[in-house]
């Protein structure tokens, strides 16, 4: 059961992650937060809204006590945040004695579900917020944070405000025939179509980044055995967490660290050198080297520039289908073949801005299009895979309705399509919800916001 | 209790009132229609014509359901036109000029005829109630009647107040006395009420006026009638004349725009927006040089000629001058200058959806007294209020229609759902399902609901049962023939689904197309059935979702008092409304998604 959508309550939760800290913080918010909290501590006199109070918690802890009086507070309700120190039995005993005098422990995403219901947050910005804390990259947290200041929100309310602006000329032409004449012309109509299906395209393009930042990608680094894929790999996360030999079939296992490549979140898995083999523990190895291709969203398959390419690495280049970046490793060393791959040293550190541009661009490009050639630090202003699927309803409606516009139809049939479009850009920003929506949107939050 | 002097009794004869007393009496019921004077039934104080966008869509559904005013203006009207003719059926609309007076006069002689109709030509004083249920009418000057059933349709007369110039004077119309009794009857029940105004533009005096100086404005020939059981129109077909305004006309308006009581302030959103004035045409579309305007006559035998796109609320002097600066106009007479009517009207939120007052159980309102403005809007409401007080009398279901139905169910559903803050009329874009809600299908939508409560007689019947099964064999055979249209081969039905095809390409290229001769409508529900298929067929799959949740009835009872999470505000709209369901609930003013949701939530917690 997600959150539920009464705020006649007053609701607390920790609000700090869990854990030991120097500092943790219990919030609670809803009409008696401010008497729950006075009664906690003991005090006579209400609190002073916006002002950090020292207090006692009977019993419990010396805390800081601040009150954001309603409206004006996170959730639009009353709300107290109580400062103590970071343990987690201090944190949760102060919890409980809220309980037990009147309140009641908030569900994952209770508290951005009011601020939502109050009107405080939009749909949108209420989703940023769930990305925000789960941002492991400041890429992330800066697409997030741009979406919590409403970039997305105005820039889809833009888009509206020109369908609805072309929609009411093509409506007035159809409620005042009397007055002879079009209060817009088919050319332009078209041309302003034209211009929202770009700009829709464009977010598009953008969230198909934005995705890639907000979920991150796993990636795969395989190749034969001794061309330098765990030295690639320890290049790239920055530290020598594989073992490197000059010795053929030095890694065995799979090793998977987490690395932040131009923003974009990446799982880069090292894998065993691929070949045939006798030995039963590197042919499960290759095995799993295998596994992990398959799931990945994209293979980097290492070659050794300096040595002829022998038959494994023909086989490789056959068999590693779907999106790869090749490499040709070892570049600091006299190369004895030159073909299509990107030149790279993971000695040195030559070519390997090259090849997270590489990486970003293919992983980008996965449906087909041309991110990849963009600025990397621009800050995609779509990043939600529901954001995404809105966006791609409102522009096959927009790009329907144009074909229409364009074959000869007239009003009534463009404004139907018109209309879908921006039932689903409604449907985006939240105008338009079914609560069953709402209920799977809040339910993915941590307890405590 | 002693049987009643009538089931139903009728407050006014404007064109709610005789759809009302029209549909109860051919429900069966005994009808009494109580009237200010035999000369103004039916009467229409402004523009003299009948349809338009959108509001020809009513007409046809009120005809499609048994309904007067389809068969009265064809059989009264002067000139005819289908208009947005070179758009897609779904928005072609009927409209025709009406001869004002023959047009009323017919409309009289059909109530007079019909069996069980009494005329009473009284002031209505006050409404009788009984044990919480209307019981009777009290007349002004004593005396009273009793009835089942009470349907008010007072038009502009409650407390209504005329301004001509800077003149006010109180009248339900021009030179007709208003009505306060029953206005303080009304607001003793406690219904939420308000203000409204309306306007009228100038008549000229066709004697004035040397009309070879214009160019002509011929209706459709032949003339496409209104009523699905016309076959023919055959009165004689009279011209208009075409002006233009030009750019002195501009200045005139521009320059004393601040003495404009719409642009000024005086009349503050309270007057329609949407009749445009010819100050909005000018203050709106700057660009324009010119705008058409249209003399229209009144009638065979008037000489008010009405001038038809020159509505505005400027002094006395300067719509003279105006009307002078019009090439071929410096000489016309003006008969009577524009005037406004203020009046009281009863937010239709009092009312439920089958126009019946929530506080008053028997009382039912229904056309301008609820806010709107218009004839065809008075006369959709008219019928539906008479249908439902004659099922009220015999306690059997309310009628309502969907709004996926009938431009006469979203009339009404917006109207008791959101309320009026300015007179309502109808437009094609307040439909959803617009593609859907075509003139050429009214009778396949309507026409078996109005025989189910017996307001379509046998004859009728028939004629819609013959048409419906040529449609299907239309249909079949277009889905068959196989055609070659502009070089593409397909079915008679593909190629009638594409952009710029007419019926007409597709007969010439041989597919055989049944008609009985009334060929415009029966071609238009084909080729709106092929042109709209695509989009229909993506656009059903995606709202059906949508709508089985919107569908979703909220109980009577349900209490939104106990509702946690709502604010005030939204409690007090919810709990005054009592939507039906939780779409109409989503479509009241300031209920926002996650208020709806949260009385979804509740709604599916009680398991109904
Ligand atoms: C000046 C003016 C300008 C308008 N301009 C426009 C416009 O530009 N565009 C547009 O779409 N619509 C316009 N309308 C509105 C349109 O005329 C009305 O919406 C429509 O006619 C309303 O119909 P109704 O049946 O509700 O009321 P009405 O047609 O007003 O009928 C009211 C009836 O009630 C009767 N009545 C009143 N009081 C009593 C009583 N106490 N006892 C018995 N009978 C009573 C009257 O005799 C009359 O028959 C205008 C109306 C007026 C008056
Ligand atoms: N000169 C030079 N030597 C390299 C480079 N990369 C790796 N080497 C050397 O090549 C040898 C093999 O390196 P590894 O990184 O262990 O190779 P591997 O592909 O992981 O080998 P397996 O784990 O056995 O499959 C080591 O001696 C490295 O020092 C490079 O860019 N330049
Ligand atoms: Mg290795």
């Amino acid at each position: 059961m997600g959150a539920s959508f009464s705020t006649a309550d007053t609701i607390v939760a920790v609000a700090t992650p869990h854990g030991r800290g120097g500092l943790g913080v219990v919030r609670m918010s809803g009409p008696e937060s401010a008497a729950i909290a006075q009664r906690l501590t003991s005090r006579e006199l209400p609190f002073e809204p916006r002002h950090a109070t020292l207090a006692v918690v009977r019993d419990i802890d010396q805390v800081v006590v601040t009150w954001f009086a309603a409206p004006h507070s996170y959730t639009g309700e009353d709300v107290v945040e109580i400062s103590g120190h970071g343990s987690p039995w201090l944190l949760q005993s102060i919890v409980e004695s809220a309980c037990a005098a009147g309140a009641r422990l908030a569900q994952p995403g209770e508290f951005t579900l009011r601020a939502y219901l109050h009107g405080r947050l939009d749909l949108i910005q209420a989703e940023a917020v769930a990305d925000l804390i789960d941002a492991v990259t400041p890429l992330q947290a800066r697409v997030a944070f741009d979406q919590l200041e409403g970039t997305l929100t105005s820039a889809v309310q833009r888009i509206d405000a020109q369908l609805f602006d072309l929609a009411a000329k093509l409506e007035a032409s159809l409620d005042f025939p009397d007055e002879g004449f079009h209060f817009i012309t088919r050319t332009n109509a078209s041309a302003d179509l034209a211009a929202v299906q770009t700009e829709l395209e464009r977010l598009i393009t953008d969230g198909r980044r934005g995705r890639l930042i907000r979920e991150g990608r796993l990636v795969v680094i395989a190749g034969r055995p001794n061309v330098g894929k765990s030295s690639l790999f320890n290049a790239l996360i920055g530290t020598n967490r594989a073992i490197v030999t000059p010795l053929a079939g030095t890694t065995r296992d799979l090793l998977t660290e987490q690395v932040d490549v131009c923003g974009v979140p990446l799982t880069l898995v090292d894998t065993a050198g691929l070949r045939e083999s006798a030995d039963v523990i590197e042919e499960e190895g290759v095995r799993r080297a295998e596994q992990a291709r398959e799931v990945a969203a994209l293979t980097l398959l290492v070659l050794d520039g300096s040595q002829p390419l022998d038959g494994d690495d023909q086989r490789l280049l056959a068999e590693t289908g779907g999106p790869r970046v090749v490499i040709a490793n070892k570049a600091d060393l006299p190369s004895v073949w030159s073909g299509s791959g990107i030149a790279v040293s993971a000695v040195t550190g030559r070519g390997l801005d090259e090849l997270r541009a590489a990486i970003v661009g293919a992983l980008s490009g996965e449906s087909g299009d041309t991110a990849g050639t963009e600025d990397l630090r621009d800050v995609p202003r779509v990043s939600n895979q529901r954001h995404l699927l809105q966006l791609e309803g409102a522009v096959t409606a927009v790009t329907r309705s144009l074909e229409q516009l364009n074959q000869g139809a007239t009003e009534e049939l463009v404004l139907a399509e018109l209309t879908d479009a921006r039932e689903a850009l409604e449907a985006l920003t939240g105008k338009r919800t079914s609560d069953d929506l709402l209920r799977h949107i809040f339910s993915t939050f941590c307890v405590g916001k | 209790m002693a049987v009643p002097d009538f089931d139903v009794i009728v407050i006014g004869a404007g064109h709610a009132g005789v759809e009302a007393a029209w549909a109860a009496a051919r429900m069966g019921r005994r009808v009494g229609i109580c009237t200010l004077s035999a000369e103004t039934v039916a009467l229409m104080p402004c523009n003299p014509a009948i349809g338009g966008t959108a509001k020809g869509h009513l007409v046809r559904e009120i005809d499609a359901l048994g309904g007067l005013m389809g068969r009265a203006i064809d059989a009264t009207g002067l000139q005819f036109k289908l208009l947005n003719r070179s758009r897609g059926p779904a928005v072609w609309s009927p409209r025709a000029q009406a001869d004002k007076r023959h047009y009323g006069r017919w409309v009289r002689e059909a109530l007079t005829s019909a069996p069980n109709i009494t005329w009473i030509f009284r002031r209505a004083g006050r409404v009788l109630v009984e044990a919480g249920h209307v019981s009777g009418l009290e007349f002004e000057d004593g005396g009273a009647v009793s009835c089942r059933a009470l349907v008010v349709t007072t038009g502009t007369f409650l407390n209504g107040l005329v301004h001509i110039g800077d003149e006010q004077r109180p009248a339900g119309r021009a030179g007709e006395p208003p009505t306060h009794q029953l206005a303080e009857s009304l607001r003793a029940f406690g219904f939420e009420m308000g203000r409204l105004k309306t306007g009228t533009p100038p008549r000229l005096d066709r004697k004035s006026i040397d009309f070879s100086r214009f160019k002509e404005d011929l209706g459709d020939d032949p003339p496409v009638p209104f009523s699905f059981s016309t076959d023919r129109i055959d009165r004689p077909q009279m011209a208009c004349h075409i002006v233009h305004t030009t750019e002195a006309v501009h200045d005139l308006v521009r320059s004393h725009i601040d003495r404009s009581p719409l642009y000024n302030g005086q009349i503050s959103g309270v007057g329609p927006r949407y009749c445009p004035s010819l100050e909005d045409k000018v203050m709106r579309f700057p660009e324009k040089e010119r705008h058409q305007v249209f003399l229209e006559r009144e009638g065979l035998d008037v000489d008010e000629i009405y001038v038809n796109g020159m509505s505005m609320s400027l002094p006395a002097a300067i719509q003279d001058a105006i009307v002078h600066a019009m090439p071929g106009l410096e000489d016309a007479v003006v008969m009577r200058h524009a005037y406004a009517v203020e009046y009281d009207f009863v937010q239709p939120t009092e009312l439920s959806l089958s126009l019946e007052a929530k506080r008053v159980p028997g009382l039912f309102l229904a056309g301008q007294i609820n806010g709107t403005s218009g004839y065809e809007e008075a006369a959709a409401q008219g019928l539906m209020a008479g249908i439902n007080a004659a099922q009220r009398c015999v306690d059997a279901t309310n009628v309502v229609l969907g709004r996926d139905q009938a431009y006469i169910g979203i009339l009404i559903d917006d109207l008791v759902t959101r309320g009026c803050l300015e007179p309502y009329r109808m437009f094609t874009s307040r439909a959803e399902h617009r593609l859907v809600l075509r003139i050429d299908n009214a009778d396949l939508r309507l026409t078996a609901i109005g025989r189910a409560v017996g307001m379509i007689d046998d004859a009728r019947w028939a004629r819609f049962e013959t048409r419906a099964a040529r449609l299907d064999r239309n249909r079949a055979r277009a889905a068959t023939t196989r055609v070659v249209v502009n070089g593409l081969t397909g079915t008679a039905a593909e190629a009638l689904g594409r952009p710029l095809v007419s019926m007409d390409n597709v007969v010439s290229a041989g597919y055989a197309f049944e008609t009985d001769g009334v060929r415009e409508i029966d071609a238009a529900t084909l080729e709106a059935e092929c042109k709209y298929r695509g989009y229909l067929k993506r656009h059903d799959a995606q709202q059906a979702r949508v709508e089985s949740q919107h569908a979703r009835r909220i109980p009577e009872e349900f209490d939104y008092e106990g509702v946690p999470g709502l604010t005030r505000e939204v409690v007090e709209r919810l709990s005054a409304i009592r939507p039906v369901t939780l779409g109409q609930a989503g479509r009241i003013p300031g209920v926002t998604p996650a208020a709806l949701a949260i009385v979804a939530s509740r709604v599916r917690k009680l398991g109904t």
